[in-house]
């Protein structure tokens, strides 16, 4: 290494390309996934985001693509999934804080962090062939048998593959991501709160609602964490949304997700001249959603002072 | 007041009761789902024996044959992802820690956090665009650079808080010693942060070991050949699970399920040491 | 610890160095393969997935130092990987369409040039469907467009049970599976819905990919690949789906005998294949102009034994392969395949191999 000299940090201009590296590789990014989208938008506009058409064609004029249903899907799974991991994601930071015995407190949290690790493959498989046919059986045709009437549940479950399937597996995988940032964040608050609240006579339950309230922000944190990982999602929900072109309000009902319709149709777009720049398009949707909420989820942290 | 004394014990029991059955709720998929896997796995392993681990792709209908492609492949992809991925994120990190207040270094560190909740299927999508179509091949370098993407932040960000969390006397003795800057970095606090920087890396290398969607359009898949060259299609475990899982036949799904054991196996081999070394990780 | 990380770096720069070099040289002279050891990447249609595996297998055995990955990704797949360049050659079911013919003489990629297309088996799209009780099952063309249209809602409609008098049809709603990928199993089957129902024709007609409308009327699920199909077929009671004969006769499905041309209700087999290619005059285009070839003349064969959905599946390969091991490699296997392959012993279930006055035709103008 060259010596220092004077007021020349050359140290920072060693390690300054690697940054700069990382940077221009996010830009690129960006910047390919806009140029790659030009061509969709010059031939449709927004339509592409405002439709539910999937036309392709050997002939580039017939071409149509609207990708709504799966950017409804998208949103539609992940919000399920979030609204599993917020009761989810809050009990067990709260039970593991101050309720669980020592014995098993530190066993309860190695399992959500193997959860948050281990291979999304793994759930997939799990969720086709497990999770699917039980939910299939014991939630989905019992609702729709005795209240159809709610449109929640009017859609007759066919395969099992639904926005349902997809959201409790969604919901599974991101509640140790959401119930990490919850659990540091409750067990961050000071002491004297607590003995505060309890000298007063509060029993538990009391004095854990008011503790809960206290970290409102780190839990809408990690809640819009847990929807962005949720929303990025592949494999898991290729597997067990049922890949259909369709917008329904019913859980039980098939339907698509922004990234498994680019899993099932990336592969063969070349062959046509708009659908590459579609799916690049849907992409760029993905993009610009998981974008905005990790950091607004990022930027309530660290304002709360629980960065990561 | 007696009244209202018991209904607030009432709900206290009530509400102990629920925590406790919802954090069963959230903890009990995993030990679903790892049951699952050894009663649908353990047989195939045992019934495929060394050949599941060796050999090549069966026939649909016809046994098992062997994983042994995807296990190179997954080795392969690893190893170069990390080779790759490895120097940018340490040496990023070392950056966001040693200059967290200027304007990049606090930058990277968003950076970072944004890329580490980034969706993977965008990253094989983008080196895709970028390397596949102007080579003109599916490739191990490819999808090793997907998983080097994918891999990075993690890498920095633990390298980046096992810097910021050494104790500043370390530093100040250092320079009192008029090192240079390099040299207290590289000498002293890399050394006091190999531990936390090397956590970052397993990590970083169980995370990537897994992934499947970055390497769709990247890696190609190869059920029948072990290795090609850097610049050919290699197989991966998870590709592997992803592509048998959607199949009709019965022996598919039974290698499926073998795989998937080992690559529960693998995962934990990795994982499980490290977070019993630690008191918390970041995922 | 320095000179640890400096040497990652090193090996780092190293590796991706040689990789570009190694890419470089490619283009002159392979590096990764010896004369003794290739390897060849094909994908595509899964029309004929289980016969192609057959044929690879076979062949890798009797020539150890060739091996060959077929992936099923679709014919839409291997259409677009085959002109992307990134497989050496490719399975599609539906002849090319002239515009990405142009594009495949006019820009071919850097692998190869010239490119050339043939049939290399023959097989059929069945009609397969999963209603408890029900064991044999008849239907017409129009019967059948208007089921996968959503016309026809239910299993016991007045018009499947008219032509399945005395068969026990539930009243349950019939759900429909379709190809969720570009499939040339979905080209054949629609462009022959579109030859027997002239409805299907003014509203859907026939591409790798159709607008379901059973999709927007929550009865349509889609499967990726004819294996995907039958998945979901296997699990989904009172579906339908089409898929090739060979799925078929593997996982045991119940097979709809369709009416054919001249009225007769048959159900597919290797006998009533052959009859269907018997009573029409096969043009086969010249591998050089393959986008000539007319998918059509298969589909709704006259004859009284004919099935009625019936197919060529083609090969795509290039004429020169820049890299000359895998030029001589993939011109072997494709010899193989037209000479050896279709003997009988090696034809899979469910196909029918080509007439020896095809193979041979395609094999001299091909001049491979």
């Amino acid at each position: 290494m060259k010596r220092e000299v004077g007021h020349i940090d050359t140290f920072k201009y060693f390690l300054l390309p690697f940054c700069l590296f990382v940077f221009g590789l996010f830009a690129l990014m960006l910047a390919v996934y806009f140029s790659a989208s030009i061509p969709i938008f010059q031939h449709e506009g927004l339509k592409i985001y405002t439709t539910n058409v999937w036309r392709a064609s050997e002939n580039p004029n017939k071409e149509f693509y609207g990708v709504l249903a799966a950017i409804y899907g998208s949103v539609y799974t992940s919000v399920l999934a979030v609204l599993i991991a917020l009761p989810l994601s809050i009990s067990f930071a709260v039970f593991v804080i101050d309720y669980a015995p020592k014995k098993i407190k530190e066993p309860l949290i190695v399992a959500t962090d193997v959860m948050a690790g281990l291979p999304t493959i793994i759930y997939g498989i799990w969720g086709a062939f497990v999770l699917v046919p039980i939910l299939k059986k014991y939630v989905m045709d019992p609702l729709y048998a005795h209240l159809s009437f709610i449109p929640l549940f009017s859609f007759k479950p066919v395969t099992g593959y639904s926005y349902l399937s997809a959201g409790v597996l969604l919901g599974i995988m991101v509640t140790p991501f959401a119930s990490a940032i919850i659990r540091e964040a409750y067990r961050s608050l000071p002491f004297m709160y607590r003995e505060a609240i309890y000298s007063l006579g509060a029993t538990r339950y009391e004095a854990t609602k008011i503790l809960v309230k206290e970290i409102k922000p780190a839990i809408v944190a990690g809640l819009l964490l847990a929807f962005g990982r949720a929303i990025g999602e592949t494999v898991a929900v290729s597997l067990v949304i049922g890949n259909t072109f369709n917008i329904s309000p019913s859980l039980f009902a098939p339907g698509y997700t922004i990234s498994s319709l680019i899993a099932n149709q990336f592969g063969n777009a070349f062959i046509y001249k708009y659908m590459v720049s579609a799916l690049f398009a849907a992409g760029l949707s993905l993009f610009f959603i998981g974008l905005a909420v990790n950091i607004l989820g990022i930027l309530i942290l660290r304002r709360y002072g629980h960065a990561r | 007041m007696q009244g209202s004394l018991r209904l607030r014990l009432f709900k206290e029991k009530l509400f102990l009761l629920s925590i406790a059955v919802l954090t069963i709720a959230t903890v009990l998929p995993l030990f679903h789902i790892m049951f699952s896997i050894m009663i649908q796995g353990i047989p195939v392993l045992i019934k495929g024996g060394w050949g599941f681990l060796t050999g090549t792709l069966a026939p649909p209908g016809g046994g098992l044959g062997g994983i042994g492609p995807a296990i190179v492949g997954t080795f392969i992809l690893t190893f170069l992802a990390s080779l790759i991925g490895l120097p940018v994120a340490i040496f990023t990190g070392i950056y966001a820690a040693e200059y967290p207040n200027s304007l990049i270094g606090r930058a990277t560190k968003t950076l970072l956090m944004v890329m580490m909740e980034f969706p993977t299927i965008l990253v094989g999508l983008f080196v895709m665009d970028l390397v596949v179509l102007p080579m003109g091949s599916y490739s191990a370098i490819a999808g090793a650079l997907s998983l080097a993407i994918v891999m990075m932040p993690y890498v920095a960000v633990y390298t980046d808080e096992a810097l910021r969390n050494i104790p500043p006397k370390y530093r100040e003795g250092a320079f009192s010693l008029g090192l240079t800057r390099a040299k207290v970095v590289f000498r002293v606090l890399v050394g006091l942060a190999k531990k936390g920087i090397m956590t970052g890396v397993l990590i970083g290398i169980a995370k990537v070991a897994g992934e499947t969607a970055p390497l769709l359009f990247t890696a190609g898949g190869a059920s029948r050949v072990y290795f090609d060259g850097l610049n050919r299609p290699v197989g991966a475990i998870p590709l592997l699970i992803y592509n048998l899982v959607q199949q009709p036949y019965t022996n598919y799904h039974e290698i499926a399920w073998g795989a998937s054991l080992l690559l529960m196996i693998i995962f934990l081999a990795l994982f499980l040491p490290i977070r019993l070394s630690l008191k918390e990780v970041k995922l | 610890m320095k000179k640890a990380l400096l040497l990652v770096v090193l090996l780092a720069a190293v590796a991706i160095c040689g990789c570009a070099q190694n890419k470089a040289q490619n283009k002159v002279t392979p590096t990764t393969t010896t004369s003794t050891q290739v390897v060849l990447i094909g994908d595509g249609a899964t029309f004929p997935w289980p016969q192609i595996t057959n044929w690879i297998n076979i062949y890798m055995k009797e020539h150890p130092n060739v091996k060959i990955e077929y992936n099923g990704g679709g014919s839409g797949k291997g259409q677009a990987d085959f002109a992307a360049g990134v497989v050496d050659f490719a399975g599609s079911d539906p002849p090319l369409k002239k515009n990405l013919w142009d594009r495949l003489v006019n820009n071919p990629p850097a692998e190869g040039k010239g490119p050339l297309q043939f049939p290399d088996i023959i097989g059929a799209v069945v009609v397969c469907y999963n209603v408890p009780g029900v064991k044999q099952l008849r239907l017409d063309g129009k019967t059948l467009a208007d089921i996968f249209m959503g016309k026809i809602k239910y299993w016991d409609n007045e018009e499947i049970k008219k032509l399945n008098p005395g068969v026990n049809l539930p009243h349950k709603e019939i759900i429909v599976i379709h190809r969720s990928d570009a499939s040339g199993t979905t080209d054949i089957f629609t462009t022959y819905l579109c030859l027997v129902s002239p409805e299907w024709n003014s509203t859907i007609g026939a591409g790798k990919v159709v607008n379901w409308p059973v999709d927007k009327m929550g009865r349509g699920v889609g499967g990726k690949g004819n294996p995907g199909v039958v998945a979901e077929l296997k699990n989904t009671p009172y579906s339908i789906c089409y898929t090739e004969l060979s799925y078929a006769i593997k996982e045991n499905l119940k097979i709809v005998a369709l009416k054919n041309k001249d009225g007769y209700f048959v159900l597919p087999n290797a006998t009533t294949i052959k009859a269907a290619a018997s009573h029409v005059s096969m043009y086969i285009a010249p591998p050089t102009a393959g986008y000539k070839e007319n998918l059509r003349q298969l589909l709704n064969a006259p004859g009284k034994d004919s099935y009625p959905i019936v197919a060529f599946s083609h090969l795509l390969v290039w004429k020169h392969y820049s890299d000359p091991v895998k030029d001589k490699a993939v011109h072997a296997f494709i010899k193989w395949i037209l000479t050896q392959g279709q003997n009988d012993k090696y034809i899979v279930p469910g196909y029918v191999g080509l007439p020896k006055s095809i193979t041979q035709k395609v094999l001299q103008e091909a001049g491979i």
